[in-house]
């Protein structure tokens, strides 16, 4: 057979079956979330209840045959558990939802791990325009013997953006071994409470760091492609680029169509502390002093940079 | 040619150039590939570099001093060059002809020192395995008390800002660093598909800083200047306060000693040049040692993954993202999730036990590993050296545990040579120098040998979890370092985990 008319004869072919696989995969999501509806509405899980429990009436129990009952009894009592399972993620994800911090227990895998396995999970939600990202996660353990209340951090997700570590060191600080001197230096009180607090907030204010240098970048994304392209005449005033300058995204690089760039440097609540621009002859104060007359917020100032590439 | 050179304290300048007959030179051009050659040289005519790498071209007055005997005859301009070499991508040949080409033809008054800055660039990119990399952190000291003058300070632990890089002031900064009698040209690179920004050091003996540094009028004779230079690495991963560094290598035979010495250098330079008044640096070795950035990228990088390995992987990696307000309930992690392999499950026979144990292996395997470990991941390790200290299992307890490890013992190789004498310094030192569990009892009747355990091979990590889903490794029993939860490449074990790293990644 010809080579081209059997390609011809199969590629409709393959097209059915990919769409086909396509609602297929579809069915099944729908049959998914249709299974979970199901099994969290209250009135099945009462039914399954009391099917499991009938109420002991001799006149049924001798009527109804021996063995298929007892595979019903099984299915049941498979549904159920799977029921409260859903039950139980419902809450979790209802926890999750109305909380941006939650804590889970979680075993450590290892034989050979501290306190018998014992950890302490703290979820961080983080939320990017109106959608929930992967939380960020710090497992907590209680390594000292001694202490069996005082905790430590074992694992976490946390980028080296967030200075952990620091705010470790001051909420939760080590025990001292307290051999030679006995009682006489307090020891170091850990605050969970503090420093889940405060780690949340550095994360919160990471995130909408990164938000509102993302923002700057989308308003202003027009140019960038336009000069990516190479085709259109660039006012001189256009913003080509703008890119995160350091490691926790509090400072932002700013490049302008006729090679000026710039830098935008913010504190912890995105206040603009400095600003300023470079021309081709060293500082362009004229463009600086333009710019940063609101002195104020980041997305102020981001503002005015789409004003004046704008050409005003 | 300078006429005559003065001692200075300046760097060497990029467009110094190096003969071309320098076997070094020849020695470090053999080593591309063509493409990567033609890419090379077209690059070099790029317009913004053409001021480090002046071609040797055609000078028009001077017509009657045509070399017919000339095998590339120069160009009359770049553009002619640039062409030429544009037209030599689209044909075949041998790289002989390029790497001759460059070195007899267009560029034979030498190659500046930017030019071989980039050659060992794209042999990186060519061979990224090539370095060996060690990754340090970079971490904040106390301000200094006001009259101490010589304190040792201390590492800050309570600090909250995070170390920022700017590579021009770090540069600056690291000039500042080097002594008057040793020159330096440092180039920086961005590698086209790794988030981190390299910085090649080259390191010449010299008090000069014009060709004389190169032309080498030792005494000595025969031997230049250049046999003793030294090349050194520094990659600045984007977001992340680490930095990591290669060994120096020699151009020449060099004492070991001595390139030992600006190593040290460098990592003592490298944290001055990073601190600013009032805010200064250190940085602190991080056990872990590889060739692969990738590797590097993932446990001392920007991401997520620096403090959740093996199985903690699932915590940090993307594959496990469920948004709170999507209610099906997950399946759990180690199950069969898709409806499709569940047909199956209905269809086929009854696992026999060891179709059971097997899957229980691999199970167990996904369970102890997560996502890392996986042989097609990129993220291996060549090499992990392990120290035990804990006391001889006694007779009841060796039923229990770990014949593995003694097997795993046994291949390490009897040659002790120099890193091996390093390695084990590093482990003593990483024994004694930890406060820890110091005031621990000593049992005298518990009988501790001295075992260190290598692990040695392309993904040293993988290749455990593969022994445990073949089931020759236990593990439900395998302590938790030997899934590289870790995060490390040398360490001391007490009490079944890596001492000093009790896991936190801190």
């Amino acid at each position: 057979m010809d080579p081209a008319v059997d390609e011809l004869q199969t590629n409709p072919l393959d097209e059915e079956i990919a769409s086909l696989k396509k609602q297929v995969a579809h069915l099944r999501k729908t049959i998914k979330i249709e299974c979970s509806t199901i099994l969290s509405s209250p009135s099945i899980k009462e039914a399954l209840v009391s099917s499991l429990n009938p109420q002991p009436s001799p006149k049924s129990a001798a009527l109804r045959p021996r063995k298929p009952r007892k595979s019903v009894d099984r299915d049941e009592q498979l549904l159920l558990t799977r029921s409260k399972q859903q039950e139980a993620y419902n809450q979790q994800c209802l926890y999750r939802i109305s909380a941006s911090v939650t804590a889970f227990k979680v075993h450590d895998p290892d034989p050979n791990a501290v306190d018998g396995g014992h950890v302490l999970g703290l979820r961080f939600e983080v939320m990017t325009r109106g959608q929930f990202m992967q939380p960020y996660y710090v497992m907590l353990n209680r390594p000292y013997p001694n202490n069996n209340k005082t905790l430590r951090v074992h694992r976490h997700t946390v980028p080296p953006a967030i200075p952990l570590p620091g705010l470790a060191a001051r909420y939760l600080p080590v025990p001292k071994q307290q051999m030679e001197n006995d009682s006489s230096v307090a020891l170091p009180k850990q605050d969970l409470e503090r420093f889940v607090k405060s780690l949340r907030r550095e994360i919160m204010r990471y995130h909408n760091r990164l938000g509102v240098s993302a923002d700057l970048r989308r308003s202003l994304g027009a140019h960038s492609q336009a000069a990516a392209d190479g085709l259109s005449q660039l006012p001189s005033n256009a913003i080509i680029d703008v890119s995160i300058a350091d490691t926790e995204a509090k400072q932002i690089r700013l490049t302008w169509a006729d090679e000026r760039n710039g830098r935008l440097v913010m504190d912890d609540d995105g206040k603009v502390v400095k600003f300023m621009v470079f021309g081709a002859e060293g500082r362009d104060w004229e463009t600086t002093k333009q710019l940063t007359d609101s002195q104020g917020r980041v997305e102020d100032v981001a503002k005015m940079l789409e004003e004046y590439a704008a050409g005003r | 040619m300078v006429r005559f050179s003065v001692p200075t304290k300046a760097r060497l300048p990029s467009s110094l150039r190096v003969d071309s007959s320098n076997p070094a030179v020849i020695k470090s051009l053999g080593r591309l590939s063509r493409e990567a050659l033609i890419s090379l040289a077209i690059s070099w005519l790029d317009e913004d570099t053409i001021a480090n790498a002046v071609p040797y071209l055609e000078r028009r007055d001077e017509e009657d001093e045509i070399d017919p005997d000339d095998i590339y005859p120069p160009c009359g301009s770049v553009q002619e060059l640039y062409e030429l070499y544009v037209e030599m991508q689209q044909q075949k040949g041998s790289k002989r002809d390029v790497a001759n080409r460059i070195l007899e033809g267009d560029w034979r008054h030498g190659l500046s020192l930017y030019q071989l800055a980039m050659v060992d660039f794209y042999y990186l990119e060519e061979h990224p395995m090539s370095q060996k990399w060690t990754a340090y952190k970079i971490l904040p000291l106390k301000p200094p008390t006001k009259d101490a003058d010589d304190e040792i300070l201390q590492v800050d632990d309570k600090a909250l800002n995070v170390p920022r890089f700017h590579p021009s002031t770090f540069l600056q900064s690291l000039q500042d660093q080097v002594l008057p009698d040793v020159k330096a040209h440092y180039q920086f690179y961005r590698p086209k598909d790794l988030s981190v920004l390299l910085l090649r050091i080259f390191v010449i003996e010299s008090p000069y800083n014009s060709s004389m540094a190169l032309s080498g009028v030792t005494g000595s004779g025969g031997a230049t200047n250049f046999t003793s230079s030294r090349t050194v690495y520094l990659a600045f991963p984007d977001g992340s306060s680490h930095i990591y560094i290669t060994k120096s290598q020699a151009n020449g035979p060099a004492p070991t000693g001595e390139s030992k010495s600006l190593q040290n250098l460098i990592i003592h330079g490298v944290p001055k040049a990073l601190s600013r008044p009032r805010e200064r640096y250190t940085l602190k070795p991080t056990s872990l040692t590889s060739r692969n950035l990738e590797t590097l990228l993932d446990k001392r990088g920007p991401g997520r993954g620096n403090a959740a390995g093996g199985g903690w992987s699932i915590y940090a990696s993307d594959k496990n993202k469920k948004s709170p307000l999507d209610a099906i309930l997950p399946s759990p992690p180690l199950s069969r999730d898709s409806s499709l392999s569940e047909q199956n499950r209905k269809r086929s026979k009854p696992l026999n036990s060891d179709q059971r144990s097997a899957k229980r292996a691999k199970l167990v395997a996904q369970a102890r590993f997560g996502d890392s470990g996986l042989v097609a991941d990129g993220k291996g390790i060549e090499r992990v050296d392990v120290l035990l200290k804990d006391p001889f299992p006694t007779p009841s307890a060796v039923e229990n545990q770990g014949s593995e490890e003694d097997q795993a013992n046994a291949p390490s190789e009897t040659s002790v040579s120099a890193r091996r004498r390093t390695i084990d310094a590093v482990l003593r030192q990483a024994a004694d120098g930890d406060d820890e569990e110091m005031n621990e009892p000593g049992n005298p009747s518990q009988w501790r040998p001295t075992v260190q355990i290598t692990f040695q091979g392309n993904h040293v990590f993988a290749g455990i979890r593969q022994l445990v889903e073949a089931g020759i490794v236990d593990g439900e029993r395998m302590p938790g370092w030997m899934t590289g939860e870790d995060g490390v490449t040398v360490g001391v074990v007490k009490h079944g985990r890596i001492r000093g790293n009790k896991g936190s990644g801190l």
